[in-house]
This record gives structure tokens, C-alpha cells and sequence, in this order.
């Protein structure tokens, strides 16, 4: 484990709002996690569960008229975040913290080459020529295994397909050597061998450069083989937390591992008998955020729940050392079948 | 018998005029007839004899060897003061084309990017596009001195809103795209993110716009100097010709008829080039249109 590193990306007690005309939207509910150096972490959960938001209110990107980042501290090697200036904030965007989106084929501008999207973030915060940039650019190419870097640089996106878009989006994060990588489901506009190599190529890239990567998705699969540590979020707050491992040797929220339950496995023997069983969903429906959560968020979808769960929200506490999570009946769930 | 190689030569074939000519019959068509009218205004001088030069003896004489296009009913050379008039639309067409869409495109990036401006903006735009052109050119001429200034700034009012409108709806629609969100994302200051990422993208709508706005300003030019209230009339530009034959209509149809001609020729060739720029610039803009 990381512990003994000092994290140098600390969310703590993370509460972010939008005002929608539904009412005040709970996207983030009180979230905490710690990135040590170096480190991968996966923010895992279904869509609007707040993973996304919580990539953005790292990068302070929540649109101000629409949302606001209402409390919490988000610290970054020592420095504030939630009240830095918007000019150092700028500084940092892209420079010390980056951030990969999840549409490759429309993250790039498409009336400007891929040598000069790519210089320009270079000169923007290393102050350096723009031919040393361009040369920047070019090594980075190399680096994310594009070939014939050079022509490369004077194309435009439509020229290029959406893995190789999707490497340039990381060439381009990553060309000023940032401490943090924010890669928010990063592969899921991608056909799934494009997938592995870019995972790969992340994973790779993380080894040479120590950069510590937060994984936003909402595959466990991608979970399981890239992420040291997972944090399962559900409607706005964090259910479990874990090693990746621990995480899948022993599932301790009921959401977890209905997550799980809910991942379809090649069974070909199985199949070969006619004895696959069906994949089993979670019943119910996300709980509406505009409204305050009483209890635990999952509650009214949870086979484990009791009257107190509707009343009162689980605190999350270390059930096994190193492996957190919110929920009352945690010794029930445990001793139960994963 | 072919030889296979290994190295691929990049496919960068070679400019052929044939080739664009076939794949954008209307840019070609567009672009050759707006560079003639173009060279005629440029070259009237040589081209041309005196536009002024008066001849009692000759007037009304029908298109003959001597008088191409005939005379008028001062026994003026038509040809001459076509030839001539040609300059009148075509500085009025692209210099209105030209500032409107300097303005246009300054405001409708305000609008667009800087939200608290936007409604205040829009308001005014909208009072201004309620001007008819005529109206303004007329008031603006009686404060005034008739003159080409005048005419291009009556036609250039009217016409900055609907460049303003375009640009801020292109605008508003790229400020959403994911590259804009990611180019922040990367710490891109307000200047660099619009005149790098935005500007360029509202240029091909713009550009098709702009001669639109060129088409129509050479219209309304013809419309303000035949109703009086344009150039003056000493001056020969094709609205003032058929101004001044409207009366000599049935005896004499070619002072009429040849300006207008040439009228309606400068008005299709830019239109023709705007379509094919349309067309080529942004296929989906065509069908949005």
C-alpha cells in the first residue's frame, strides 16, 4: 500500500450543487480520498453518481452559474484549491493537473493540427519557444507510439481515428509533466482493443513519468486491471473504498457488489450445458438528488436494509484494515455469499 | 507491365484547374464572372471612353459599331458609364461585406462568449434590423452630404445584426464542444481560447455569409441610387443610369436594359460563390440553412 507517501491530492468532505429548476442537485454529497504520488486510483459507479463532478471540482471546470462547489477542502501539494484564484488556477490546468475527456473524436479543435494543439499547451505553461515546443510535441508523439510523428504534427484531427486522437489527447496532457493525470472514462468511445492499448499506454506512460492517474469509469473491468485503489461512489457519496484486490476478493457494500453480480462473464461450459444463470440487476432506480437523502443512499434498493438504513446514513468506517465502507449491516453482508 | 513498390508515394495530387473546375462548377462559374466584373471596374479607364462626355448630336442612338451599348439621352456613351458603374457596386459590395463583417464578427463573439453583455447586445441589434435600409440612407443623406461613404454606412447598419446573429449562434454552439472544454481544462486564457480555437471556427459560416451581405448590399445600392438616395447622380453607377433612362424607357430599352443586366450578373456571380463556398466550406451548414 501507498499509506506512508504523503497524498499530494487530498479531497476532503468534497459537497458539490447545481441549481437546476428541479432544485438544488446533490451531484457530490461529501466525498474524501486521498492520491498519494504516483499513485492509480478508480472512481468507480454508474452514470450520475457524481464521478464526473468530482473530477471537475478538482479542476475548479463546475460551470459557475450553473453549480458551485458548496464545501469541502480539495488540497493539492499543500496549496487550497477550492480558493485559489483563477489565475493560478489556469496555471495549474494542464500543467500540474490534467485532465483526458471521454469523447476523443470531439476533444480535439478541428480547425487547428494536432502539432499545434499540442505546442500550444506547451508554450502556454513551460514558456518555452515555439519551435522547442513543437519538438515537444513530436517527442510526445513518439512516446504515446504514434508513427511518422513528424508528418503527424500537421494534420488535423479528422485525419487521425479515435485511438490515435485519444493518444494525442494524452500526449497532450501529459507534455508538461503533471503531477496528477484526471482521465475520465477515457476509453469508453472506444472499441475494446483500442481499449487495452490505451490503457496500457497509460499504464506504461504512468511508470515513466510518475504521474499519479485518477480512473473515472464506470467498468469495473478497466478497474481490475489498472487502478491500485478503488473508490465506489453511489448518488453523490463514496461507498466503499479498498485496494483493488480486497476490493474484489471481498465485496463489503451490498451496491458493490451488485456491481458486480451485474458484470456478464464468458461461461462457454455453462453454456455448453444450458445452465448460465441470468445476469442479475440492481432493483429500483438511482434516488432522485434534488431531494435530501435520508439514511443510506442505497437503502431503498438494498436487500441488506434495515429500518435503521432509511433513517440514518451508515458512517464510513474501516471494516477490515484498509478497506472502508458505509454501511450498517456490513458483519451481515460480509458473512453472507459475495 | 507495373512494378509494385513497397514506399507509398502520399497521395498529394497535383493543383489541376480542370479538376477544381468539374468538382465546384459553381465556385468556378462564380469566382471567373465576379474576377471579370471585377477587372472591367478595375481597367474602365482603358476599357472605356469618357463616362461624362456629353453629345447632343448622338442622343438616344440604338447599340451600334460606334456605341456598343448605345447613348442616353444626353448622347452619353452607355458602354462608358457601365464600364464605369461596375467600380460603384463593387466598392459598395465588399466594402460593406468587409466592415460589416469586422463589426459582425466582433460583437457576435462578445455576444456569444461574454453572457452578461449578450441580451443588451441582441436588444440593440434587434432595433437596428428593424431600420429599413431606404429609410436610413434617405435620413442619413439629408443630414448629409450624398456620397459614397454615406451609402456604404446605410447599408452596413442594417446588415451587422444579421452577421452579429450568425457569429453569436456559431459561437454559442462551439463554446459547448468538448475540444473548447478541454482546451480550458488545459488552462487556456480567455484571449487565446477565442481568437485560436473560437474565431477560426466561425470563419466558413462567415465567409458564406459575408457574400450574401456583398450580394445585397450591390441590390440595395442599385435600389438607393435609382430612388435618388444614393451616389449622386453625376456619378455613374448602375442604379443612376437606369434611373436616369427610366423615362427614355420605350424609345430607348438599352439604357435600362444593359445596366441591369450587368446588375443582375454581379449579383449571381457572388451569389454563385457564396453557395459553393457553402457547399464546400461545410457540407452540414448546407443542409441547416
Amino acid at each position: 500500500m501507498t499509506a506512508a507517501a504523503p497524498p499530494i491530492l487530498q479531497v476532503r468532505d468534497l459537497h458539490t450543487q447545481f441549481d437546476t429548476l428541479d432544485g438544488v442537485v446533490r451531484a457530490v454529497d461529501g466525498v474524501s480520498f486521498d492520491l498519494a504520488a504516483g499513485e492509480t486510483l478508480g472512481i468507480v459507479g454508474e452514470s450520475g453518481c457524481g464521478k464526473s463532478v468530482t473530477a471537475l471540482s478538482i479542476l475548479r471546470l463546475i460551470p459557475p452559474r450553473a453549480g458551485r462547489i458548496a464545501s469541502g477542502s480539495i488540497r493539492f501539494e499543500g496549496r487550497e484549491l477550492t480558493t485559489l484564484g483563477e489565475a493560478e488556477m489556469k496555471s495549474l490546468r494542464g500543467h500540474r493537473i490534467s485532465m483526458i475527456f471521454q469523447e476523443p473524436m470531439t476533444s480535439l479543435n478541428p480547425v487547428l493540427t494536432i502539432g499545434t494543439q499540442i505546442a500550444e499547451n506547451v508554450v502556454r505553461h513551460l514558456h518555452v519557444p515555439w519551435r522547442a515546443a513543437l519538438e515537444r510535441a513530436r517527442e510526445m508523439l513518439d512516446l504515446v507510439r504514434i508513427s511518422d510523428s513528424a508528418r503527424r504534427l500537421g494534420e488535423y484531427p479528422h485525419q487521425l481515428s479515435g485511438g490515435m486522437r485519444q493518444r494525442v489527447m494524452i500526449a497532450m496532457a501529459l507534455s508538461c509533466d503533471p503531477q496528477v493525470l484526471i482521465a475520465d472514462e477515457p476509453t469508453t468511445a472506444l472499441d475494446v482493443t483500442i481499449q487495452a492499448q490505451i490503457l496500457d499506454l497509460m499504464l506504461e506512460l504512468k511508470e515513466k513519468t510518475g504521474t499519479a492517474i485518477v480512473l473515472i469509469t464506470h467498468d469495473l473491468g478497466v478497474v481490475a486491471e489498472t487502478t491500485e485503489r478503488v473508490v465506489v461512489m453511489y448518488a453523490g457519496r463514496k461507498a466503499e473504498e479498498a485496494s483493488v484486490e480486497a476490493l474484489f476478493e471481498l465485496p463489503l457494500h451490498p451496491y458493490t457488489r451488485g456491481l458486480m453480480r451485474a458484470i456478464p462473464r464468458v461461461d462457454t461450459e455453462a453454456d455448453a450445458v444450458g445452465t448460465r444463470t441470468r445476469l442479475q440487476e440492481i432493483p429500483g432506480l438511482v434516488p432522485v438528488l434534488t431531494r435530501p437523502i435520508v439514511g443510506c443512499a442505497f437503502a431503498a434498493r438494498c436487500g441488506f436494509a434495515t429500518e435503521r438504513c432509511h433513517i440514518e446514513a451508515p458512517p464510513f468506517v474501516e471494516a477490515l484494515p484498509g478497506h472502508a465502507v458505509a454501511c450498517w449491516e456490513v458483519e451481515r453482508v460480509r458473512a453472507s455469499a459475495p | 507491365m507495373t512494378v509494385i513498390t513497397d514506399d507509398l508515394v502520399p497521395l498529394r495530387p497535383r493543383f489541376s484547374l480542370l479538376t477544381a473546375i468539374r468538382r465546384n462548377p459553381t465556385i468556378a462559374f462564380g469566382t471567373v464572372l465576379l474576377a471579370l466584373l471585377i477587372a472591367i471596374g478595375v481597367f474602365a479607364p482603358y476599357i472605356a471612353g469618357d463616362p461624362f462626355k456629353l453629345s447632343p448630336v448622338s442622343r438616344l442612338r440604338p447599340p451600334s459599331e460606334r456605341w456598343w451599348f448605345g447613348t442616353d439621352q444626353f448622347g452619353r456613351d452607355v458602354f462608358s458609364r457601365t464600364m464605369y458603374g461596375a467600380r460603384v457596386s463593387l466598392i459598395v459590395g465588399l466594402s460593406v461585406a468587409a466592415i460589416s463583417s469586422v463589426l459582425g464578427l466582433a460583437l457576435g463573439i462578445a455576444c456569444g462568449y461574454f453572457r452578461r453583455i449578450d441580451s443588451l447586445v441582441m436588444r440593440v441589434m434587434d432595433g437596428l434590423m428593424a431600420i429599413p435600409s431606404i429609410l436610413l440612407a434617405i435620413a442619413l443623406i439629408t443630414l448629409t452630404r450624398p456620397g459614397l461613404g454615406i451609402v456604404i454606412v446605410a447599408i452596413v447598419i442594417p446588415e451587422v445584426p444579421r452577421i452579429v446573429r450568425l457569429v453569436r449562434a456559431v459561437v454559442l454552439s462551439i463554446r459547448s464542444q468538448p475540444y473548447i472544454e478541454s482546451a480550458i481544462a488545459g488552462g487556456t486564457r480567455n484571449t487565446q481560447l477565442l481568437l485560436r480555437h473560437i474565431v477560426p471556427n466561425t470563419l466558413a459560416p462567415l465567409i458564406v455569409q459575408a457574400t450574401y451581405v456583398c450580394a445585397s448590399a450591390m441590390l440595395i445600392e442599385a435600389g438607393l441610387s435609382f430612388l435618388g438616395a444614393g451616389v449622386p447622380p453625376e456619378i455613374p453607377s448602375w442604379g443612376n443610369i437606369i434611373a436616369q433612362g427610366r423615362s427614355y424607357f420605350q424609345i430607348a430599352p438599352w439604357t435600362i436594359l444593359i445596366p441591369g443586366v450587368f446588375l443582375a450578373a454581379a449579383v449571381l456571380a457572388v451569389n454563385l460563390l457564396g453557395d459553393g463556398l457553402r457547399d464546400r466550406l461545410d457540407p452540414r451548414l448546407a443542409r441547416r440553412l
